[in-house]
């Protein structure tokens, strides 16, 4: 299986995701900042921009359900945290109907959370179907599938260091 | 068309709703799943009469979400053939400019297939 080219590189990854930590930072400077990351595909971005964001913060992760096992959307695995009066920021790998970020977003807010935002890697807002407090954009980025950088296809080339475009017509499967 | 049954939560309409096309109900099973209200075909939209009052011009949006406000069309045509719909959304918007509409594309719903691994063919 081939992969299609880069569509950003390592470098340019590292520097976006730099600007975003300094800019969270500065926003959340003396608030009670916990990052809740999504697993699978949020790892790769959420340790890097953690890292890039120099103020005390907390880390949190959960995990959904895969869409059609069950009757409705659920968490699989949910937060270990207490979120009631805390800044929580979600780091979402991409956005684009916005359906599952909906759902986190009306659970998550039953908790009394002092605020709520998301900041995300990539963003496909022409595909939005539901308005969503997305306040930090990596890229807006065109209707094409990715891997690598934390994004798979059929769990693997999360590892890969760039995002690659991948080619529909070189195979199938899920990825971003 | 003979299309599955499905027990839908968050279904907000009176009639059941019977949609056209394996797109339509797969759209559905996707809001429902994540909790998203919405309704089937709930208006009728008149594009253009004569100058009698006579309906020349109809347009029935597939689904609509109350809690976003917005008229949600479903088309499983080919990019190249979706000209009539969009110039039909093109309309709407003029006539009725409070209407928050979006046409998903077939490449829209093919990403969510690819993403939740839906079943869109016949």
């Amino acid at each position: 299986m081939t992969l299609g080219e880069v569509y950003f590189t390592a470098a340019q990854l590292r520097r976006r995701v730099g600007e975003l930590g300094a800019e969270i930072a500065r926003d959340y400077a003396g608030r009670d900042l916990l990052l809740v990351v999504p697993l699978k595909g949020s790892i790769v971005f959420a340790a890097d921009l953690s890292r890039c964001v120099r103020i005390p913060h907390a880390l949190d992760f959960l995990q959904l359900e895969p869409y059609g096992r069950g009757s409705g959307v659920k968490l699989l695995k949910d937060l270990d945290a207490d979120i009631r009066g805390r800044d929580v920021l979600i780091v979402e790998d991409v956005v684009d109907t916005g359906l599952t970020l909906h759902y986190l977003n009306r659970t998550l807010r039953l908790r009394a959370p002092a605020s709520f935002a998301i900041a995300t890697l990539l963003d496909r807002p022409y595909r939005r179907l539901v308005e969503l407090p997305v306040r930090y954009v990596g890229f807006t980025v065109p209707d094409e599938l990715f891997v690598g950088y934390g994004f798979d296809l059929e769990q693997r080339y999360r590892n890969l260091p760039d995002l690659h475009v991948f080619h529909r017509e070189r195979g199938s499967g899920r990825a971003a | 068309m003979a299309l599955e049954t499905h027990d839908f939560q968050a279904f907000r309409g009176t009639e059941p709703p019977r949609f056209a096309n394996r797109a339509e109900l797969e759209c559905a099973k996707v809001l429902d799943y994540y909790g998203l209200p919405w309704e089937y075909e709930p208006r009728t939209f008149v594009l253009e009469t004569d100058e009698n009052g006579r309906v020349l011009e109809a347009f029935t949006p597939d689904f609509y979400l109350p809690e976003q406000d917005l008229y949600l069309e479903v088309t499983v045509m080919k990019q190249s053939l979706v000209t009539r719909k969009n110039r039909k959304l093109r309309k709407l918007r003029a006539r009725y400019p409070e209407v928050n509409a979006k046409l998903f594309y077939r490449r829209d719903l093919e990403r969510l297939a690819e993403r939740l691994s839906l079943d869109l063919d016949e």
